[in-house]
């Protein structure tokens, strides 16, 4: 590394400093070799991990493969199996009604409160607790026009949901708002949605509360 | 600069072929300079950027009302700008960095035209520039991890074109006999994405499949670009870096052969597990729950040979940086994918699927295992690069604290909210609203650990910039290190 | 292991596998399934969206609702989808034939939408909500969408389309002068319309519940 010309190998550049080449050489040595591979035997233990790996995979896909058929989405099923079931068990009405409760529950808030100004309560409401004539007809066609309920004035649109849902779910959800929240209502019978459904067949378009309060 | 042989000679003309593959490795290292730095400048920019719309996405959920009037700061697009700017900005530049490098040294050859990689740096960050303000602009196609637009994605196909084939010529010019197992990986990486890619391009984009065979295709491909690009990136700088620090051998070639076939053939069919309980067929359901299974082995064949080559130097912890944030990302990786695994058992998978365990899972592998494991593999390579040393230790080790405690408290709270909300969501009788609002306290811990987390990026990005701009000094130096390594600690006299 | 081509081959195979079990066996198996005609009806089903609920879908696209809402129920017993109304059977494949880009979505910071339509039909109640969610449903953290709507002078008539707003949230939000309305844009409409179009109530073949055999003979 010193300054002499006559040390440098004839033709070649002076490429660095010798600053520089004082830095690289101690960069350069400091650093470890490349990294090596040791040869250390595979455990046993994980032979055996393994083997039990795949043989709990290997199972669990014979049993959940549904027979490989792409119309299988339901993993308990397997092949020749689609038929032995048979209809599920009629369900408690409470519990359909629950489940159908969610869809008004958007509006009316799981607590049946509603929300102020805009949409009614049911707790407590006379409507919901009242004539079952009346509160079909709004589930099967809608609600529009101002309306009274506990002494607030609303003024709103309620969809219809007659064709949405089949009677036994309108009558178990009417069911379920009329014994809930403190509500003490009877309950409302499948065969009467029937009826009046088939009575309001020709209507189209949602009932006013005026129209409804002139039903007994 | 002189060459390797005149170098070494210049120190001792007797000098050990150690020292003159030392010399060599610095010529490498000066070959790759340029494009490396390009991109790992590129991948830190990125990187703030992405923080920058972690954070706002993460007060955006438990204060919904924030920058609500801004239709392009919408939750739906500055979530999709966030994670296409950590995935495809951050996370792909510093993988193609650090790939570059490590491969350019395992080949032992100098990173030929070097040029082609900076063009391609060019094509890609511009194709990801272009993609993220399309998305905040409305244009996000919507399929999760495909998000940028399909006017971009051309640049980044030219960008990925020229890189695979830089990657060939450097592999083809290999001077090194025997392949060392992180070039496996990346060789399997820098393969496999644009397989992933192009697939989800055509049956996604351009000729889209028909119903949910999209969603098949949309989660093969996702959930690879984790398990077959970032994975065994993150994997070959783990086992490239510690051997090295250390200066011992890797535990075990053997495990490493297992670990590596059984990633390549069990973590691709894993992806099918975001669809459990989904509209497709029960058989590739259960043949990806399977699969997630038996990535099991992988993940501990690699834990135990990290593990093993570790014991007996766990001091080094003290003191390297690029140690500390490697093994803390390589432990991640053990954890993430065990908790992986159990996740893509149907009845876990019935309380986790649709919550924010999944969000946390999904940070733990990206952030605590990959991108830990790439910031250690970037002080590393720096100095190499640069022939200059971190100028502060300080900001190394706010660096570290901060985006460690940060991470593992952002993955350990979201998982426990996580884990309550999809309790409390298979409980019917507790109304929707509800379960949401339970949420709010952990999402609230999350937009704190992310502020942590942002301090240490921003300790980070100081120390790289200073770094660059700073002078190359004279004389010799020593490593930033934490602490002094305890073989030059003074002994106490006697 | 330091033959090239080999690990080339090893790679390309490994790959090669799970692309032809997971994407081109599913492909090929039910890539071309098609509507089921109903003969009793005579309509195919799932039914087609009008044009503007395809116009929607490129709205709820574009705003990323994915990322906050799922689009597909579980089967009964798995979850509690089924028992919180958000459907009545499993959704399955047929059900999304007629979708251009389907939108299972991976989270549920929000309820799933799938039926959403059948769920809640008022058209109203989604504009109210569109606007700001805390208003229809307080406790919400979903995103407020004021953007998609416009706060304009009355031209001649109040628009049938102006939304009800309670009058002290209006007083509140300095909504409420005289003379003006809130009306929603053309891109609030179409996401309404395609939200409405979100129902998968017909009762596909393959979607028939599976009711395990309880002991003895199940007919």
């Amino acid at each position: 590394m010193s300054a002499d010309i006559s040390d440098r190998p004839p033709g070649e550049p002076a490429g660095a400093s010798d600053e520089q080449l004082q830095n690289i050489h101690s960069i350069l040595l400091r650093e470890k070799p490349e990294p090596t591979e040791g040869y250390s035997p595979l455990p046993l233990m994980l032979l055996g991990l393994m083997s039990g790996l795949v043989f709990f995979s290997a199972i669990y896909l014979g049993r959940y493969s549904g027979g490989f058929d792409p119309l299988v989405y339901d993993e308990r099923i397997l092949p020749g199996m689609l038929e032995a079931g048979g209809p599920p068990a009629a369900q408690d009405p409470k519990i359909i009604g629950k489940r159908v409760f969610t869809n008004c529950a958007t509006c009316h808030q799981t607590t049946g409160l509603g929300l102020p100004g805009a949409y009614p309560p049911l707790a407590g409401s006379e409507w919901a607790q009242g004539t079952e004539n009346r509160i079909i007809r709004i589930l099967l066609n809608g609600l529009s026009g101002p309306i009274t309920v506990e002494s607030k004035s609303f003024n709103n649109s309620m969809p219809a949901f007659g064709p949405l849902l089949r009677d036994d779910q309108i009558a178990a959800v009417l069911t379920y708002v009329r014994s809930e929240w403190g509500n003490n209502a009877p309950p409302v019978s499948p065969d009467k949605v029937k009826d009046i459904r088939a009575a309001v067949a020709s209507r189209s378009g949602p009932w006013s509360p005026d129209e409804l309060l002139k039903i007994p | 600069m002189a060459n390797a042989q005149t170098l070494a000679a210049s120190l001792n003309p007797a000098t050990s072929p150690d020292t003159v593959a030392r010399a060599e490795l610095r010529e490498i290292d000066a070959s790759a300079r340029w494009p490396v730095i390009i991109f790992l400048v590129s991948g830190l920019i990125w990187l703030l950027i992405g923080t920058g719309f972690a954070l706002i996405s993460s007060i955006k959920l438990h204060t919904p009302d924030f920058l609500g009037d801004y239709q392009w700061l919408t939750f739906g697009r500055a979530r999709t700008a966030h994670l296409n700017s950590v995935i495809y900005g951050w996370s792909t530049n510093v993988a193609f960095a650090v790939a570059f490098w490590l491969m350019a040294r395992l080949s032992r050859a100098k990173l030929r035209h070097g040029g082609l990689l900076i063009v391609a740096a060019c094509f890609w960050n511009l194709g990801v520039t272009i993609g993220v303000i399309g998305i905040l602009a409305g244009d996000s196609t919507s399929i999760e991890w495909l998000e940028i637009p399909p006017y971009a994605t051309p640049l980044l196909f030219v960008a990925y074109a020229l890189v695979g084939v830089w990657a060939i010529i450097t592999f083809r010019f290999r001077k090194s006999e025997h392949v060392y197992v992180s070039q496996w990986y990346l060789l399997a990486a820098l393969f496999w994405f644009p397989w992933l890619y192009s697939v989800a391009q055509i049956m996604l984009i351009f000729e889209p499949a028909r119903g949910t065979v999209q969603a098949l295709v949309n989660w093969w491909f996702a959930h690879n670009v984790l398990g077959l690009w970032f994975t065994p990136i993150g994997l070959a700088a783990a086992y490239y870096f510690i051997p090295k620090v250390l200066g011992k051998p890797i535990h075990s070639y053997y495990l490493s052969v297992l670990g590596f076939w059984s990633l390549a053939i069990f973590y691709n069919w894993a992806g099918v597990h975001h669809l459990i309980g989904g509209p497709v067929p029960a058989w590739v359901i259960s043949a990806g729950i399977a699969a997630s299974i038996m990535m099991v082995i992988p993940v501990v064949v690699t834990a135990i040979n990290h593990h093993f080559t570790m014991v007996g130097s766990f001091g080094a912890l003290r003191s390297s940086p690029t140690l500390r944030f490697v093994v803390f990302g390589a432990v991640n990786y053990t954890l993430v994918s065990l908790t992986g695994s159990a996740m893509a058992i149907r009845g876990f998978n019935e309380v986790t699927h649709f919550t924010h365990f999944t969000v946390a899972h999904a940070h733990q592998g990206m952030y605590a295992f990959f991108t830990m494991v790439m910031f250690g593999s970037v002080y590393y390579i720096m100095p190499r690069l640069l022939l200059k040393e971190w100028p502060s230790a300080t900001l190394i080790r706010t660096h570290f604290w901060a985006t460690a405690i940060g991470i593992t408290f952002y993955w350990v709270e979201l998982s426990i909210g996580g884990w309550i909300q999809g309790t409390e969501m298979n409980n019917a009788s507790i109304p929707f609203i509800d379960v949401v609002q339970h949420t709010i306290p952990y999402l609230f811990l999350r937009s704190v650990s992310g502020i942590v987390i942002t301090i240490g990026h921003v300790a980070f990005a100081i120390n790289v910039v200073w770094m660059l701009f700073a002078r190359r000094p004279a004389g010799a130096t020593a490593p930033t290190l934490f602490h002094p390594p305890a073989a030059l600690q003074p002994t106490p006299a006697r | 292991m330091n033959r090239g081509p080999l690990i080339f081959l090893g790679i390309f195979f490994a790959l090669a596998f799970s692309w032809t079990g997971v994407v081109l066996t599913n492909q090929i198996q039910f890539g071309s399934l098609t509507p089921f005609y109903d003969q009793n009806d005579g309509k195919t089903y799932p039914e087609k969206r009008s044009g503007l609920a395809e116009r929607g879908r490129l709205v709820y696209q574009d705003l990323g609702c994915l990322y906050c809402h799922s689009q597909q129920v579980r089967r009964p017993g798995f979850g509690a989808d089924t028992e919180r109304g958000w459907g009545d059977r499993q959704s399955v494949a047929r059900d999304y034939v007629n979708d251009k880009r389907v939108y299972l979505g991976t989270m549920r910071t929000g309820p799933d939408l799938r039926n959403i339509g059948a769920r809640q039909p008022s058209a109203d109640w989604h504009y109210l909500h569109l606007f700001d969610p805390r208003l229809t449903s307080p406790g919400s953290i979903m995103a407020p969408f004021g953007f998609l709507y416009e706060y304009r002078k009355v031209l001649g008539e109040r628009s049938p389309k102006a939304l009800k707003l309670p009058a002290d949230y209006a007083r509140r939000r300095g909504l409420d002068q005289p003379g003006y309305e809130l009306v929603p844009t053309p891109r609030a409409e179409a996401l309404v319309a395609y939200l409405l179009s979100l129902k998968d109530t017909y009762d596909f073949p393959e979607a028939k519940p599976y009711v395990p055999k309880t002991g003895g003979g199940a007919k």
